[in-house]
């Protein structure tokens, strides 16, 4: 991408969010630069700027409406409007109405051959009020492409809400876009380098993929390793009488909100121990794995005062109102992770009555049951690919789901060349390039879909239909 | 054929039109920023300078030589008088910025049509509001006077409406489904053409009921311009401007004169009593036509930076050059 091209940042979020905010943070600590911002028609910038334009979100709707193929003619003639001057500008701040779809604003610089020749896409901004996000998402749609349409989200005035709240929100907005940067913030008060210049839709920069949002979804949330003498110990689910602040654990889900028991029942929760040789990763990441492979197996119905024991056996722990005593029997004194399926319920420990910590606990990003039509999906893969297959997968993939998949970004090893095949897409629409060669890195093709009503299962199966055989 | 420079002038920003009067004396520059220059055209000295809009000037439009019509980002059309660099009547038309603006032909008396938004106005010759049509349901991206007066056709996303200017009923609507850049009409009324974001133009003769569509182009169409008989039609939309020949039937089945540039053609003009089309493209290059000629190319001048405009002069003997770095160019077209 030529870097005279002028970078324009898309801002939404739902009214009353801190777009505004936002924006006048940015042109007050911006001085020296040259932005020019296209507001929506009910904007109030608060500060005086020489160029701010009003527009109404005028829809170009080409093919019967399909949003897929839509742009927003507005900002075609409003930029070409700002083209015509002596002196370049140094950026476009672009802010939408609330009640936007990102996807026009994104298409209308992915179709427009001017607008791809003078401006580039730097990035989609959302700014997200933490008291109101969660009703938000729960009435659905466009608050959801919002926040799956992001390279950076703002989970603004976390001030005013329980951090509790703040996490719970922030683990459903993962949910459904597993690539963009969160923030926090108050007053949407962060470094700018943070919302300008980002290169959310730089090809060069698609392949920053952090790899922790390409693991799997675990059916469990929690995961604690405990130090263990042989004997039979007690495990205890829920407060205590009388002790309402005594958890063993504290981590991200501690919130109603969070729970997922299965069928929404609170009153089962199942559960898995292993034994591990150490907390370390090479020894703790094979018996993850090995309770998810247990964790999909048929349970075993476990009642209040009935035993719990290490090994592929998944408890479904059977309590009452949310709470049980159960037996836990060590053969052998060692180290046991117990992989707690809701990281909701306080787990403890009881060795000859005294609580046990935890030497090691972790979080995992749990499957939700579906609480989200729109996810995220990664793909990490070895081996080559091949450009015929892969091409064929894309094209037909688009072709039948483009409306349902808002965002994609990847790198793929292809075969037959030493040079990175990175890609970005909008809906239908689709730009891909051979960047850098890979040099010592390892030749994994990371790719992540986001958008509604993914199959996980399907997309990275139809994906490894791709390899060279 | 040779150019020669005959005098330059400066505006404080890009050009984002140019107007001759009508007998030729006076050449009116805007700046995009908002002043309004005007030249005289014999020497190029500054007779006026006119403060123009707040936010920057869309539009000029002279009628006759003695009215200057501007219509700026302010959502207001101004009237000068020329002569004494003045003020006249100032017409508001709301928030959206006015963009287009096309004086009535014909001798019905001064009338002004003035596109801001979605909105389609009809102004007279002191500046007072002699009609509004209804709300467009986009935004206006083109005006048209039917060179009989009588009609006026304007486009938005979607269609092309064609107004009785009299009567203020809709004559004839053109659902097009696409975005459409500009309008003309032939000089002699029997074509109305668009220039399409799809790309293509697309012809109508409304009193035929016939129409036409041309693809093909490289880029999206912004530039049209007919000969003085109607016959030839000069387009942009690439590397190449594209002249089809309209007569009888018009251009469907007819391979178009392709008139090669460097680069992405930016602005094109027709002489007004004669037949050389100038066309100019991105990498300053202006280049004169004889476009049915076999070696149609007549001349070559390389400016410093892209034109934004050009204009001939109403006795095609100057063509002033308007660029996106400010400059103002007027050079002699000698034989």
């Amino acid at each position: 991408m030529s870097s005279d091209t002028i970078p324009v940042t898309v801002l939404t979020g739902f009214l009353g969010a801190g777009k505004t905010t936002l924006l006048n943070r940015i042109l007050t600590e911006q001085h020296g630069r040259k932005l020019a911002v296209i507001e929506n028609e009910f904007g109030e910038i608060g500060i005086d700027h020489q160029l701010v334009v009003q527009s109404d979100e005028e829809l170009f709707e080409m093919n019967n409406g399909c949003i897929c193929c839509s742009v927003r003619g507005d900002l075609i003639r409003i930029l070409q409007r700002l083209l015509k001057r002596k002196d370049r500008l140094d950026g476009i701040l672009i802010e939408t109405t609330g009640l936007a779809n990102p996807a026009p604003v994104a298409q209308t610089f992915f179709t427009d051959e001017e607008m791809r020749a003078r401006f580039r896409l730097d990035a989609i901004i959302t700014v997200v009020d933490a008291r109101n996000a969660g009703r938000h998402l729960d009435a659905g749609d466009e608050s959801v492409k919002q926040v799956a349409f992001a390279d950076v989200i703002l989970l603004n005035k976390t001030d005013l809400v329980a951090p509790a709240e703040v996490d719970a929100l922030e683990s459903r907005i993962r949910a459904i876009n597993a690539v963009a940067h969160i923030h926090r913030t108050r007053e949407c008060d962060l470094p700018l380098k943070e919302v300008l210049d980002v290169g959310g839709f730089n090809l060069e920069r698609a392949s920053e993929i952090d790899p922790k949002f390409l693991e799997p979804e675990y059916p469990f949330e929690w995961a604690g390793a405990y130090s263990l003498p042989a004997g039979t110990h007690e495990l205890v689910i829920g407060h205590g009488e009388g002790e309402e602040a005594g958890h063993d654990h504290d981590h991200s889900h501690d919130h109603d909100h969070a729970h997922h028991h299965p069928h929404g029942n609170e009153n089962e929760l199942e559960l898995v121990v292993m034994r591990v040789q150490s907390t370390d990763e090479k020894d703790w990441a094979p018996a993850r794995d090995a309770a998810v492979l247990v964790y999909s197996d048929w349970e075993q119905r476990v009642a209040v005062g009935e035993p719990v024991a290490p090994g592929a056996t998944l408890h479904r722990l059977m309590l009452k109102e949310s709470r049980g005593t159960y037996p836990l029997k060590i053969a052998e004194a060692g180290l046991y992770m117990v992989f707690e399926q809701c990281g909701g319920d306080p787990l403890h420990i009881l060795v000859a009555g005294e609580t046990v910590k935890p030497d090691w606990q972790r979080d995992f990003h749990i499957a939700h049951e579906h609480t989200e039509d729109v996810t995220s999906v990664g793909i990490r893969q070895q081996g080559e690919l091949d450009p015929k297959k892969l091409n064929e997968w894309v094209s037909e993939l688009l072709r039948v789901r483009g409306a349902d998949i808002y965002r994609m970004k990847g790198v793929l090893n292809v075969r037959g060349t030493p040079k990175r095949l990175v890609f970005q897409g909008v809906h239908m629409l689709f730009d891909a390039k051979f960047d850098r060669e890979w040099g010592s890195d390892s030749r994994t093709s990371s790719l992540v879909f986001i958008g509604k009503n993914l199959d996980r299962t399907a997309l990275t199966e139809a994906f490894k239909a791709c390899l060279c055989s | 054929m040779q150019l020669t420079k005959h005098w330059a002038g400066a505006l404080d920003d890009y050009a984002i039109d140019l107007a001759w009067s009508s007998e030729g004396s006076v050449l009116a520059a805007a700046s995009a920023s908002g002043p309004i220059t005007l030249f005289t055209a014999a020497d190029g000295q500054r007779r006026h300078e006119l403060p123009g809009h707040e936010g920057g000037v869309n539009a000029l439009a002279w009628r006759n030589s003695s009215v200057l019509a501007s219509g700026g980002q302010d959502g207001q059309v101004k009237y000068w008088d020329p002569q004494a660099g003045s003020h006249v009547a100032t017409t508001s038309l709301g928030r959206s910025w006015v963009e287009h603006l096309a004086w009535r032909p014909g001798d019905t008396g001064p009338e002004l049509a003035a596109a801001a938004g979605r909105a389609l106005t009809l102004i007279d010759g002191e500046g007072a509001i002699r009609h509004r049509f209804p709300d467009a349901p986009k935004t206006l991206s083109a005006i048209a006077w039917h060179p009989g007066g009588g009609c006026l056709a304007c486009s938005c996303f979607g269609k092309v409406t064609l107004w009785d200017s009299d009567a203020y009923l809709v004559q004839k609507e053109f659902p097009y489904a696409n975005g459409i850049l500009a309008l003309a009409w032939s000089t002699d009324g029997r074509w109305l053409v668009s220039g399409n974001q799809d790309p293509s133009v697309h012809l109508w003769v409304p009193e035929e009921d016939m129409e036409l569509q041309m693809s093909g182009y490289e880029t999206k169409v912004r530039h049209l311009d007919f000969d003085l008989t109607g016959r030839w039609l000069a387009t942009g939309g690439g590397r190449e401007a594209c002249v089809w020949d309209c007569a009888g039937p018009g251009p469907e089945g007819r391979e178009p004169r392709m008139l090669p540039h460097d680069a992405p053609v930016c602005a094109l003009a027709y002489q007004n009593a004669h037949g050389l089309l100038a066309t100019a493209a991105a990498d300053g290059a202006v280049m004169l036509w004889s476009p049915e000629r076999q070696q149609p190319l007549r001349a070559t001048v390389k400016m410093p930076v892209a034109a934004s405009r050009l204009a001939w002069a109403p006795d095609d003997g100057l063509l002033a050059i308007g660029t996106e770095k400010g400059a103002v160019y007027v050079l002699r077209c000698t034989a």
